[in-house]
């Protein structure tokens, strides 16, 4: 009888002892493979979020672009329209060649002087150079062919 | 009781007794310690790995945030970068500030990697220069990414002005 009480408690004893191990070693695994899954969504989240990077530099660089272009046609618009504001009533353009460094005016002046102080003053102020040629119309007026440049890539 | 306790052999009550403890200490030291301790390392990987995929999904989030707040912002410059050119409908807008139209494309190159650009010649007709302001007001809001640019030519013919000048039209390069 006491041998046999004793054999139960200890049979007991490490039949409890395995049920905790068993139990420890269940949520050990569990936490692992919880881990691994965790790792994986994690690593799915990056890859959304280095797609979404990728979109959000996108959209930036369409912004920088779009922006750039609305910049230029306003500059483009402002120019002309300074070109045009800065002919006076006397003197009648025919041609104007602009280009990205350069200006060439095509016109009639009733005088030389005319020109000199209503056109060429503020063509000189705006280009680094400005050479005008006048031929003399059978009216007395004067045709002139004016060449502007800018000699800096960075201007107008 | 005195009969009982006779009963009991000490030297067999001694050995169960080392035995238990023996079992006991096996089962303690050997076989529960160590998953014990194996436990609580993966536990605490588990919660380094819980905190990390919260800080992911957070930035995740003000990402997801960001990015619709850039869309809807920057949606007119989307959308007309999305949209196809079309030299009818450039053409018709045109009409609305020239006389006469006519488009030839002269170029057509990738510009920064991701877009391309067709440049093309217009020759218009106008009535007066202002004309010309209004359309290049205009163009900041057409359905496409235009810039007009240089060279730009006009010439007097009496009472119009005929005018001939680029256009840079800029479309996402879908082959990137």
């Amino acid at each position: 009888m006491f041998t046999k009480v004793w054999l139960i408690f200890i049979t007991f004893i490490f039949i409890l002892l395995n049920v905790f191990n068993i139990f420890v070693i269940y949520k050990n695994s569990d936490y692992k493979s919880s881990t691994i899954e965790l790792n994986t969504k994690r690593a799915m989240l990056e890859k959304n979020i280095d797609s979404i990077d990728e979109k959000i530099g996108f959209i930036l660089r369409q912004k920088a672009v779009a922006e750039e272009i609305y910049a230029n046609n306003i500059i483009l618009k402002d120019s002309i329209k300074n070109l045009f504001d800065l002919v006076p009533d006397q003197i009648t353009l025919k041609r104007v060649i602009m280009e990205k460094n350069s200006l060439v005016i095509y016109g009639v002046t009733p005088t030389k002087d005319t020109y000199d102080f209503l056109l060429a003053a503020p063509l000189k102020s705006i280009f680094h150079t400005s050479n005008t040629i006048f031929y003399l119309t059978d009216e007395g007026w004067y045709n002139f062919v004016s060449t502007n440049k800018i000699i800096d890539p960075e201007g107008e | 009781m005195d009969k009982s306790m006779e009963k009991i052999d000490i030297v067999k009550l001694l050995i169960y007794l080392l035995v238990f403890i023996v079992v006991t200490l096996f089962m303690i030291l050997f076989v529960i310690v160590p998953n014990v301790k194996e436990y609580r390392a993966s536990k605490s990987v588990y919660k380094k790995a819980f905190v990390h995929k919260m800080r992911v999904e957070n930035i995740l989030a003000d990402r997801n945030v960001e990015l619709s707040n850039l869309n809807s912002e920057n949606k007119r410059a989307i959308t007309s970068f999305m949209h196809k050119f079309s030299s009818d409908n450039f053409i018709k807008y045109t009409g609305n500030f020239f006389n006469k139209v006519s488009l030839t494309q002269i170029d057509k190159k990738a510009h920064k990697k991701e877009f391309i650009e067709y440049k093309l010649k217009v020759s218009t007709s106008l009535k007066s220069p202002t004309n010309f302001y209004k359309f290049l007001e205009g163009l900041n809001r057409y359905e496409n990414i235009i810039q007009a640019d240089f060279p730009i030519n006009m010439e007097s013919n009496g009472s119009t002005i005929s005018s001939t000048f680029m256009i840079k039209v800029y479309d996402i390069n879908s082959t990137k």
